[in-house]
């Protein structure tokens, strides 16, 4: 295991994450254009999306993508009521800001499943290509549980905006390229890939060490412009993805999923969303404070899961199924 | 020179609000707007910066209208920041071509 984290740690794309956080916190001038990171989160699920479709064609649709799928939407729905008692429980966070990052740890980060596709690449561990719908699938769950738990009279002036909440929780580019390219690549299967073969394959690598180099600056900025967070709070953006990692990987063990496809559950249930949960939650609960959420998320949850979490849930996964 | 006095909204607002308030301008009566996006700030909350995938960012509507037409969506923007963050202020301009407002 030591081995597989060390390994991990000087993956480039970790090195890359370094590089950037290190550049944030030295106050570097190096920026990438706003544009430019907008169109690598793009390409990037676009590849995860197709590279999932196209796999789950050739193995068509079995067992294990409809109880990973199951078990994806349970957990994304679940965790926010779980983690909205805690953080209440902590009596730092008023109830809507308690709300909204509870919807942060029930809904997913796309680049912490895409290093952990990587991961399992780099240590030879098979996973479903499915598992890109389950990502998809988990995204949405969580924001509608924390509606649930902030109670929509709270919220009245949301309702002038709830074609626009609901337009972002559904049709935000980023569900529409990965839903739309795990499809096509489900229709166009093997003909497709090979077409494809070197735009969603080899050059993927490459496109994710730049996301992740631009994802460390504007993590460690995130972090050095956050209000003072609560020790407890930094506490829990850490031990809460350890728990929900464990929760995720003793549930796969029982539903007889792959040692791949739990550790990419449990790095699934671990991760926090900083793209489709902070988009909603503006709309959908203004009086949150962003600047704790957001910090949680991105400051803290990402950079641990990259760094610890990922070696950390295979290995756990390794000790579960006696891999 | 022919100059008409008009009055100008600056309505400073999160990106996802730019349709609504883009359609109530029209429902106020102004025949035209700009909306321009932004970098970095700071406010009541501190400051802030357009990171490329973590922020929504915000945006700068400018509108000229009439006074009625501002008093109008100003009342509105009252309503909404009692939710919402963002910030609005109206200034008296003189413009050519008034008909265009």
């Amino acid at each position: 295991m030591a081995g597989a984290g060390a390994a991990n740690l000087l993956a480039p794309a970790v090195l890359f994450f370094a590089l950037g956080a290190l550049a944030g916190w030295l106050k570097s001038d190096l920026t990438i254009p706003d544009q430019v990171a907008k169109t690598l989160a793009l390409y990037l699920m676009l590849c995860i999306g197709f590279k999932g479709g196209a796999e789950a064609a050739a193995s068509g649709l079995s067992q294990d993508l409809i109880a990973a799928g199951g078990l994806g939407l349970g957990l994304s729905f679940a965790t926010p009521f779980a983690a909205y008692i805690v953080l209440k429980a902590f009596g730092v966070l008023d109830r809507l800001t308690a709300a909204a990052t509870a919807a942060h740890y029930g809904s997913v980060s796309v680049v912490t499943f895409a290093a952990g596709t990587e991961y399992l690449r780099a240590v030879e561990v098979e996973f479903g290509g499915y598992m890109a719908a389950v990502l998809a699938l988990m995204e949405t769950p969580a924001i509608l549980a924390a509606l649930i738990i902030a109670g929509a009279r709270s919220q009245k002036a949301e309702t002038r905006l709830r074609p626009t909440l609901w337009r972002e929780v559904f049709l935000n580019g980023a569900a529409v390229v990965l839903i739309g390219s795990f499809v096509i690549g489900a229709i166009t299967g093997e003909r497709g890939m090979a077409r494809l073969d070197v735009f969603v394959g080899p050059l993927f690598q490459g496109a994710l060490c730049l996301f992740l180099l631009d994802m460390g600056l504007v993590a460690s900025r995130r972090l050095a412009e956050a209000p003072r967070l609560d020790w407890r709070l930094i506490a829990f953006a850490i031990a809460w993805p350890l728990l929900s990692a464990a929760a995720a990987l003793g549930a796969s063990a029982a539903l007889g999923l792959s040692l791949g496809d739990a550790t990419l559950m449990a790095v699934l249930a671990a991760s926090a969303s900083y793209i489709a949960a902070p988009a909603a939650m503006r709309i959908a609960l203004p009086k949150a404070d962003a600047g704790i959420y957001l910090s949680l998320s991105l400051g803290v949850t990402f950079p641990f899961n990259l760094l610890i979490g990922i070696p950390l849930y295979h290995a756990a996964g390794r000790l579960v199924f006696g891999g | 020179m022919d100059l008409t006095a008009r009055v100008k909204l600056e309505i400073f607002v999160e990106a996802h609000a730019v349709g609504e308030i883009e359609r109530m301008l029209e429902d106020a009566g102004f025949k035209g707007l700009s909306v321009f996006a932004s970098l970095e700030g700071a406010g009541s909350h501190g400051a802030w910066r357009q990171t490329g995938v973590d922020e929504a960012g915000m945006r700068l509507i400018i509108a000229i209208g009439s006074e009625v037409s501002a008093e109008r969506a100003l009342a509105w923007l009252s309503d909404y920041f009692q939710s919402y963050p963002g910030v609005a202020a109206a200034s008296d301009v003189r413009v050519l071509r008034a008909d265009r407002f």
